[in-house]
């Protein structure tokens, strides 16, 4: 069953054209990987899947709802967390997961909270403001928050940037035990370890593109022979980084 | 808005509009609450000015020291108070955090608008309170009511002035520095402008300013005598309205990029 489905987005900021006729699809229970070079139309492509930005063409469908038909219905299907998490920082932890339950229509009360935070290994902080948190702690409370609905499809934009091993690596895992319960995520990531590690799919992007798309090992496989490929390997044996740098350049973006 | 029940959406759980609204202001209530250092500071300029005009109080009236002074308070509420926490609430991210949720941004920023209302209308309180305490100025039910109704009305020109300001400009620190400014020029000239000290063309456009037509609402509604004047400018308060809510609303972006 398709979760997400972006058919022929087109964006442009002006003239300049920032994604050009992108299309992918994304499963049930799938994690599927969107990566790319800075400016290579990850963000505007997630914008546009979040209904933050309306795309010049193109088609965008959440659980079956268009996100610009029915913006609300497809935002109930679906569950964010943004790279800088903003929540108000004069709210405590225990108020802002009770504003974000409320807006996605769920009952809590103090008890499931706790309950919830427990199961984070926060049940501690309630009443901490979010500031106060560690950089794992936050991204645990924003990935709560992302699946306080229990949405079909969960989109993770660079969730693991600036976090230790160990945080890393327990994101990893609850992004499995999502994926096991049948949720699909889309992960945006500039680490290729990550999106090996996790990822069922992924799409390479670059220019507003997406230049190739399958799973990790199959992409190995299919560019391990392309010259650009082989001339940036430096172990001998081909990695996903070694395709990704050979098809989006070694050039670095600003 | 829409509403999403199970039968279309089955995996979803059904966000009710007023669940959504009752969310937002219980958490815009908490915030303003943590805040009430700055709220206290926007109450204290005009609690201490009716302190201060004790002698205003005998020469023009109470209902006239009234109006000048909440006059003031939702200068500062509006400007000071709206437009600096919207631009630096839009430049953490938190309306991007809040737009992706099934909230809509007229439920978003009519939540805002209520806590800020309520806030004026606990500083129109104060004054009235104060008044009765200090001057025994009894403005009588119909004074009180038609004088909390006024400030309300000039409450929202002044929100609309701050909408406008965070319309018009992107970044947090300029709208602080603009806010001030247009805060000092309008309690300045309106304050000084009123009692003739500009000259009569500086009466003139005193009068007829978003400071001066809200004051005279607030006078009328406190002594309940309406003449053409009124009329006049209640329909100028409104046309003010107006045109900073149109000019917040098209200017307007929800990201500060």
């Amino acid at each position: 069953m398709t979760i997400l489905e972006v058919q022929g987005l087109n964006i442009f900021y002006g003239a300049q054209q920032a994604v050009n006729d992108v299309s992918f699809e994304i499963n049930q229970g799938e994690i599927f990987g969107l990566l790319g070079p800075n400016g290579a139309g990850k963000t505007s492509t997630l914008s546009a899947i979040e209904g933050l930005l309306r795309p010049q063409s193109g088609k965008i469908s959440i659980a079956g709802h268009d996100i610009n038909e029915k913006p609300a219905y497809a935002r109930a299907n679906m569950g964010v967390q943004l790279q800088s998490t903003s929540f108000q920082s004069e709210l405590t932890i225990y108020e802002i997961i009770r504003l974000f339950a409320g807006l996605y229509g769920v009952d809590i009360d103090k008890r499931k909270v706790l309950a919830m935070t427990q199961d984070i290994g926060l049940d501690e902080s309630i009443n901490k403001r979010f500031k106060e948190l560690s950089g794992g702690q936050q991204q645990r409370v924003s990935l709560l928050i992302a699946t306080i609905h229990n949405p079909e499809l969960v989109l993770l934009d660079e969730p693991t940037t600036g976090l230790d091993p160990q945080s890393r690596r327990q994101l990893w895992d609850r992004m499995d035990v999502l994926r096991d319960s049948g949720k699909s995520i889309l992960l945006t990531t500039h680490s290729m370890e990550e999106a090996e590690a996790v990822c069922a799919r992924i799409a390479i992007m670059d220019h507003g593109k997406i230049l190739t798309l399958n799973t990790p090992e199959k992409l190995i496989e299919a560019h391990k022979d392309d010259p650009r490929v082989k001339e940036v390997s430096r172990s001998g044996r081909v990695t996903l980084e070694d395709v990704f740098i050979g098809l989006t350049g070694r050039k670095i973006r600003a | 808005m829409e509403t999403i029940n199970q039968a279309i959406a089955p995996k979803a759980i059904a966000p009710k509009d007023s669940k959504i609204f009752y969310s937002l202001l219980q958490a815009d209530f908490a915030v303003q609450w943590r805040n009430r250092r700055a709220l206290l500071a926007s109450m204290l300029v005009p609690v201490v000015l009716l302190v201060a005009w004790r002698m205003l109080v005998k020469v023009y009236g109470g209902p006239f020291v009234f109006s000048t002074c909440i006059t003031i308070g939702l200068v500062s509420v509006g400007l000071m108070g709206f437009a600096n926490t919207t631009a630096r609430d839009r430049e953490k991210g938190i309306f991007q955090r809040l737009r992706i949720t099934p909230a809509s941004t007229r439920q978003i920023m009519v939540s805002r608008i209520l806590v800020q209302l309520a806030q004026m209308l606990a500083m129109v309180l104060a004054v009235f309170i104060l008044g009765f305490y200090l001057y025994h100025v009894n403005l009588g039910l119909l004074g009180y009511l038609l004088g909390a109704a006024a400030a309300l009305i000039g409450g929202a020109v002044y929100l609309g002035l701050g909408q406008a300001v965070v319309g018009l400009i992107s970044s947090a620190d300029t709208v602080n520095s603009v806010s001030r400014f247009v805060y000092i020029i309008l309690i300045v000239a309106g304050t000084v402008g009123e009692l003739g000290v500009l000259g009569s063309a500086g009466k003139k456009i005193v009068l007829w300013s978003p400071y001066g037509t809200v004051k005279m609402l607030l006078l009328s509604g406190m002594t309940h005598v309406w003449n053409s004047t009124d009329t006049w400018a209640l329909l100028a308060t409104i046309g003010y309205l107006l045109v900073f809510v149109w000019i917040g609303i098209k200017w307007f972006h929800w990201n500060a990029d």
